[in-house]
């Protein structure tokens, strides 16, 4: 047990190393995969610190009584301050899982009532001059856009734009985003992944509006200027004196752009199968882990079944 | 079998007028106040049927997504507005809004370093 149960940790490590190294060659369609991946990863640290904290049971008179009286060797697995760590990582867990989710839930309310004060229909243009343009889930899903967007476009890049709002919202991008920013708030080891995987939406509807439109050049060339008219906003990473507006999403999405430009600029993606081996196994192994750590604990218990 | 296939037919020839809608209401809200039907068809990608453009005129403002002005013979049609000010302001107000609730936000184009916004607009030079 003492092995297994970390187990999930250090592969969480592996995966959150794997996705910074290869989402920028990996073919777009493979988020789903990191997706799962990361839900494996998290649901079997998760667990992992669930029996860690339960081994803190142990220490009770509850269980000491018990096992005197039918004559136990109580083991002691793990050291009690691991156990009393895997409590506290486990509130501070749901705490974060918690603020995620009512973060979540917020926005898409008021994106949605944007769209409402815009009047209906699928597209929601909102007259201000900041250029920005959003999918916003529901049934049925909106095209959010502001005005300042539409006019620095011309017909075909706005076209790009509404086919890669489109295929966000047609793919339901936003339960792989959702399920990602959970796995790493259970645990933050994951943080890499959810920025692979809101890269990888990004360009899984890229390629979907190159599809659209035919050309991956005009959507290049929409992302160049939708990205441009928004000025550069945020200075240089760690210049003196000034934070980055959105720290974590900068992480990545920083250069998201100019990598998702240069990627448009390049060969398109080779298809390729859609889970790649290395995940896959990554997978397989906290599955085995989670088991094995599972198996492991109820070895130590078993004797508290009546025979 | 049959009837699978000429559903599946109709959704997509459906869906391929919704996207039309679409195009052409965010033309019209780019343009700088009415425009005609002829203008509307250069604005929008593809070169569209001047019938079709007019056809996807009368559509949105039936369903009461634009309005239009007679000028002379012609129309001069421009998007109605909602409750700009409120969308405005609900929408400034999300985008303050802090680092947890930005997060969520699925940006088409994020925000550019000073760095990103250079080569960008040196891809964009080499390539027009």
């Amino acid at each position: 047990m003492t092995f297994s149960v970390y187990v999930p940790a250090a592969l969480s490590l592996l995966l959150a190393a794997i996705s910074r190294i290869v989402v920028a060659r990996t073919a777009p369609t493979r988020a789903a995969a990191f997706v799962v991946a990361a839900m494996l990863c998290a649901s079997a640290a998760t667990w992992g610190l669930i029996l860690l904290a339960a081994t803190l049971l142990g220490n009770t008179s509850l269980v000491t009584e018990e096992a005197n009286e039918r004559g136990v060797q109580l083991q002691d697995p793990v050291p009690a301050l691991i156990g009393v760590t895997a409590v506290v990582l486990l509130i501070l867990g749901t705490v974060r899982v918690v603020r995620v989710l009512r973060a979540r839930r917020a926005t898409i309310r008021e994106l949605r009532a944007v769209c409402r004060s815009c009047g209906h229909g699928e597209l929601a243009v909102v007259a201000l001059d900041a250029p920005h343009a959003f999918a916003v889930p529901g049934r049925p899903g909106r095209i959010l856009i502001t005005r300042g967007l539409l006019s620095a476009l011309d017909g075909d890049e706005r076209r790009v734009v509404l086919a890669h709002e489109r295929a966000h919202l047609q793919s339901r991008h936003h339960w792989l985003r959702a399920a990602t920013e959970v796995c790493a708030a259970v645990n933050p080891v994951l943080i890499p992944v959810r920025e692979a995987v809101a890269f990888l939406v990004e360009r899984c509807a890229d390629e979907h509006a190159a599809r659209v439109t035919g050309s991956r050049a005009l959507v290049a060339r929409a992302l160049t200027k939708a990205a441009l008219a928004g000025g550069a906003t945020v200075t240089t990473k760690g210049a003196p004196g000034i934070t980055p507006v959105w720290p974590v999403a900068l992480a990545f999405a920083g250069c998201g752009v100019s990598a998702r430009v240069a990627a448009l600029h390049s060969d398109p993606p080779r298809p390729e199968p859609l889970v790649p081996g290395g995940v896959l196994a990554l997978g397989v192994a906290t599955t085995v882990a989670a088991v094995q750590a599972t198996i492991a604990f109820f070895q130590l218990i078993y004797w508290l079944w009546p025979t | 079998m049959a009837s699978r296939a000429s559903r599946s037919s109709r959704t997509s020839a459906r869906r391929a007028a919704g996207e039309l809608e679409a195009e052409v209401l965010a033309a019209l809200w780019a343009a700088d106040g009415a425009v005609t039907a002829a203008q509307v068809r250069q604005a929008v990608a593809g070169g569209l049927a001047y019938n079709t453009v007019q056809t996807i005129l009368v559509r949105l403002y039936e369903k009461g997504l634009i309005g239009r002005v007679a000028d002379g013979r012609r129309h001069e049609y421009f998007p109605v507005k909602g409750a700009e000010e409120l969308a405005a302001e609900q929408m400034q107000a999300l985008l303050s809004r802090g680092q947890d609730r930005q997060a969520v936000l699925q940006r088409f184009a994020t925000s550019l370093s000073v760095e990103d916004a250079q080569a960008l607009r040196a891809m964009l030079r080499r390539r027009p």
